[in-house]
């Protein structure tokens, strides 16, 4: 017996871990990034990582060390608006709002309808009112200052991405869970009245919309994974018709000052691309702007206006934890980041 | 390095003990007038009855976490998905070989352990390497490793009438029953059984959230199943047949994963099996055969009420049919044999779903071998064929497959205090399932079938004392898996899709120990450990960031221990259960890893003789005693400390 318990105890230290050293995060944020790493269905790890500009160092556990919890699961947007910042989980369907300085938790908000998950995606302001797509086919507005949903606005099936212009927000309708019948259909809601106004056919399976300097809706149709290819059309939002459909391979647009990135991951081949669109002209002015020739799966790419610098991850075929590589807008790259897995989104300090 | 140092360990602090086994005093050869079981200690695990009963498992995969090599899979509560991978294989390496049928299902693969019934299991046997009955289906003969089941109900028995009956409940409103009559006559047998059960399943979990600990209570986890069957068989001179059916109704909610801030679950999962089986043995002289037929159509129903597609839902209902058949033979001499067979397993798959597949599948297997008995060693050798094709009504089709397998063994003969060395190898493969290669986006028909080869060397001890038996078994292998088939997400994070992607190699160390110590007619005293060590990483690619990784969910380390100890009719048997950390993800990082775990069960009991045989055994049970908050599968969380009661008649 006292063997026995003696080997048990032995398994048992034997299997004790060395815990990392953990990177010490400022009280308050400056001077740094904050990623949005996905992490993966089922599995409650999605995460936020800080990248400290002034030593390069990163936390893979900044929400868990300021707010004291985990942040859940699948992760899907981050963005600020005035002194606080939200994040989207998809699957623990909650929307985190978190002080922008402190990022102490200030309210988390239950994102349920009669004891089903919403399950909201993406997240855009607009006059002091947050609207926050949901695969329930709506689109939720949230008043800023209480932050209580105030209005639940129904568009299509499965809304993912929207954006705003001329006082109307555009919202991608996926129908991503109802395949291989997908939605193609863009939403036009009239933020006045919150409702939905118009729906505009754009292609299959609409994904990322983006509203350039002049005011145009850029949107890409993902197509169907096979035969169908990820292409991206432009709506004039006067008309409020498609009026360019473009022949190039897309799956993401990304705004740098007034010109858009145009990433392009193919999971068929796994290769990655990232050219340059100047959407006043409408014409891909360098279809290999950007060397991501090395990277294992293209995902996330955002522009930092501070410090004009380009980052783009890799989301090593989603199931190994991901890295950050930030480029200048000449095309070098200075600086690479370890961070948590499926890193998406970016939010950047000052 | 470090980590063999405790295997050494092991190995010295168990030599000084000394020890045997249940089926140690048997010959090398057991033979009736029907059965020819050649005696292959050096890998088999058995659990009987009273085991069993002792051990008061839920289910069948409750049960199989006793076997040494074996890493269970549980997604969680009664009737929940298990799965039992041997030595790092994957399930559906191995086969189950209920009274002589093997199960099939074309759909998953293995069936799911957490549905099959404990309470008629007379004996379970496990084993990988050198089969012990040549007369197993081929199937089961050449698969990676094997589980072989046998039932009260369809046997043959010494006594006129055999009863069977439990009753038991315990926490989260578990409730069930069991019982089983046979009435056999000198020539024939008939028998009948039906059982019942059905729980609540709203256990109370503890999970780590951060800094904070949440607590909560399982939701939608309610479970009720019923079984029933029949079966006769008649015994004539040279031979044996036998013929049952079986039925099996189950549903269940399926609570999910614990997902943080979001405790919404509403899917159903409804299941419904009957199966027809009949099976001939026969012998002429120094040939032995065994043959059998098995129609089997199992139904599930998959309900989602809450799905945000544009029906608001979704209702898949799946029906697998089965039917195979075969014949094994063993032509039996003192100094060789030949032993070897064949058989067919038809099968389909209809959904109610218009886009999926409707495949068929013709999987056929043939296989034969022989052995030699020299005075130093034994030698045994098999070589096995499989064709399989497949046609699909509403698509493409995979590739054929056709294969040849070889199996070897060289066994020492017995030495000193009956110590032996084995040595063998095995290659086998696993043909890909209907879901993994139709199911929606995520199936896909270009898979290869899933290669396999372990290498095994053996050495076991089972001296035989007075008042005291050993056995001590121990194993350590070398197992390689190619063009491993898993899921991993492709097109996006929500599109997964099964790949040929993977190859791994384990190596391991597998320790059996048993000592039975009868102090006297009183005092009884029986020790069962087992000690299983896996190193199994991913050799895929040298440049991927999972290179030489242990592969995720599988433990490194694994370790039973039971202590039975028995004074007159009273005894206490103190079961224990360790499993290290294992990782989620192949990559190794502290982000991935989910916590090992321990736990300890324990069972009270006390048997009650009502008269010349005849006995009712009253077993009080505790599990997981120290309430541990532990998962074998990362957000699936398992219940914390819980009691059952119950009662067992035994009559013959």
């Amino acid at each position: 017996m006292r063997l026995i318990s003696v080997a048990f105890l032995l398994l048992f230290v034997s299997c004790k871990k060395d815990v990392p050293e953990e990177v010490l995060v400022s009280e308050v944020l400056s001077n740094g990034t904050v990623v949005l790493c996905e992490g993966l269905f089922q599995q409650n790890n999605s995460t936020l990582s800080w990248i400290n500009k002034e030593d390069a160092s990163v936390s893979n556990t900044l929400f868990e060390t300021k707010v004291g919890r985990q942040l859940g699961d699948t992760g899907n947007d981050i963005k600020r608006y005035g002194n606080k910042v939200y994040v989207v989980v998809n699957i623990s369907s909650t929307i985190e709002v978190l002080d922008a300085s402190s990022f102490q938790s200030i309210k988390q908000i239950s994102m349920q309808s009669g004891g089903v998950a919403k399950q909201p995606r993406n997240i855009e302001f607009y006059n002091g009112n947050a609207y926050v797509t949901c695969y329930d086919g709506y689109v939720d507005v949230i008043d800023t200052a209480s932050l209580t949903i105030t209005a639940r606005i129904p568009v299509g099936l499965n809304p993912e991405d929207l954006t705003v212009s001329l006082n109307k927000l555009y919202v991608s309708n996926s129908g991503g869970l109802n395949t291989p019948s997908m939605d193609s259909t863009v939403s036009v809601i009239d933020l006045t009245t919150n409702t939905e106004i118009e729906r505009i056919t754009v292609g299959l399976n609409p994904g990322r919309c983006i509203t350039d300097s002049e005011g145009d809706v850029y949107v890409v149709t993902r197509g169907d994974y096979g035969a169908i290819p990820s292409r991206m059309v432009r709506i004039n939002t006067i008309t409020d018709v498609v009026v360019d459909h473009f022949g190039f391979d897309v799956t993401g647009i990304t705004k740098m000052n007034n010109k858009f990135l145009i990433s392009y991951y193919d999971f068929s081949t796994t290769q990655s691309s990232i050219g340059l669109f100047d959407p006043v002209s409408d014409v891909l002015e360098n279809s290999s702007y950007l060397d991501v020739t090395g990277y294992t799966t293209l995902y996330g790419v955002a522009f930092n206006p501070h410090t004009n610098t380009i980052f783009v991850s890799d989301a090593m075929a989603f199931t190994n934890s991901g890295y950050v590589y930030e480029y200048t807008t000449s095309g070098a790259q200075i600086a690479n980041y370890h961070v948590g897995l499926n890193p998406s989104k970016f939010l950047f300090y000052e | 390095m470090i980590k063999f140092a405790y295997i050494a360990f092991f190995l010295c602090c168990f030599n000084v003990s000394g020890q045997i086994d249940t089926v140690q005093n048997i010959s090398e050869v057991y033979v009736s007038t029907l059965e020819l079981i050649l005696i292959e200690k050096t890998h088999n695990l058995i659990l009987e009855r009273d085991d069993i009963i002792e051990l008061q498992p839920t289910d069948i995969g409750d049960l199989l976490r006793k076997v040494p090599g074996a890493n269970l899979r549980s997604y969680g509560g009664l009737g929940g998905l298990k799965t039992v991978s041997m030595r790092s294989l994957g399930a559906n390496h191995s086969s189950i070989v209920v009274d002589g049928v093997p199960l099939n299902n074309s759909q998953t693969g293995q069936v799911n352990l957490g549905q099959l019934m404990v309470d008629n299991v007379e004996k379970l046997t496990s084993s990988v390497g050198l089969n012990s009955n040549m007369l197993l289906p081929v199937s089961a003969q050449i698969s990676g490793s094997n589980f072989v089941i046998q039932t009260m109900e369809n046997s043959f028995a010494r006594d006129t009438l055999t009863i069977r009956a439990n009753l038991g409940g315990g926490s989260f409103g578990q409730m069930r029953g069991y019982a089983g009559v046979k009435y056999n006559p000198n020539k024939y047998f008939v028998s009948v059984f039906g059982s019942a059960q059905k729980a609540q399943g709203n256990y109370k979990y503890s999970v780590a959230n951060g800094l904070e600990q949440i607590n909560g209570t399982r939701r939608n986890n309610k479970y009720q199943d019923y079984n029933f069957g029949i079966s006769t068989g008649v015994k004539f001179k040279k031979g044996q047949w036998r013929f049952g059916y079986r039925h099996k109704t189950i549903e269940q909610e399926l609570p999910g994963s614990v997902i943080f801030y979001n405790e919404t679950a509403d899917e159903l999962l409804e299941t419904s099996s009957d199966r027809l089986f009949t099976d001939f043995k026969f012998r002429i002289k120094k040939l032995y055969t065994h043959s059998f037929l098995n129609a089997a159509i199992d139904h599930q129903r998959y309900f989602d009420p809450t799905y945000l597609n544009a029906a608001g839902e979704i209702d898949n209902q799946f029906n697998n049919r089965n039917v195979n058949g075969g014949i094994s033979f063993i032509y039996y001499r003192d100094k060789w044999n030949l032993f070897g067979g064949i058989e067919e397993t038809v099968s389909n798959l209809e959904v109610n779903d218009l886009s999926f597949a409707e495949p068929t599948r013709f999987h056929s297997f043939g296989m034969i071998g022989g052995r030699l008995n020299h005075d130093l060693v034994t030698i045994s050798a098999q070589l096995s064929g499989q064709y399989l094709f497949e046609e699909n009504n509403n698509g493409n089709v995979p590739r054929t497959i056709s294969r040849l397998n070889p199996f070897l063994s060289i066994k020492s003969r017995e030495w000193g205090q009956r110590s032996q060395l084995e040595l063998w190898y095995r290659n086998s493969f696993r043909v890909p399932t209907f879901n993994e290669l139709y199911y929606n986006n995520i199936g896909n028909i270009n898979l290869l079938p899933e290669d396999a080869h372990q290498l095994n060397a053996g050495f076991l001890w089972t001296p035989s004392f007075r008042k005291f038996k050993l056995d001590w078994k121990s194993n350590i292998f070398f197992n390689q898996v190619k063009n491993k088939i898993v899921a991993v997400p492709t097109k996006n994070l929500f599109i997964w899709s099964m790949q040929n992607i993977g190859k791994t190699n384990t190596f391991g160390a597998e320790i059996q120990f048993e000592a039975k110590f009868e102090v006297n007619e009183i005092w009884k005293f029986v020790l069962n450990t087992n000690y299983t060590y896996q190193k199994t990483i991913d050799i895929t690619d040298p440049d991927s960031p999972t290179y030489l990784h242990q592969v995720a969910y599988i433990p490194e380390h694994t370790a039973n221990a039971d202590i039975t100890f028995q004074y007159h009719q009273t005894g206490i048997r103190i079961s224990n259960y360790f499993v290290s950390h294992r990782y989620v993800l192949n990559e190794n990082i502290e982000s991935n890893e989910i916590a090992g775990f321990f736990l300890t069960d324990l069972s009270v009991f006390h048997t009650f003789n009502l008269g010349t045989n005849q006995n009712l055994k009253l077993i009080g049970n505790i599990k997981n005693i120290f309430n541990s908050s532990y998962a074998y599968i990362r957000s699936y969380v398992m219940p914390g400390v819980n009691y059952s009661i119950s009662l067992s008649y035994a009559f013959n």
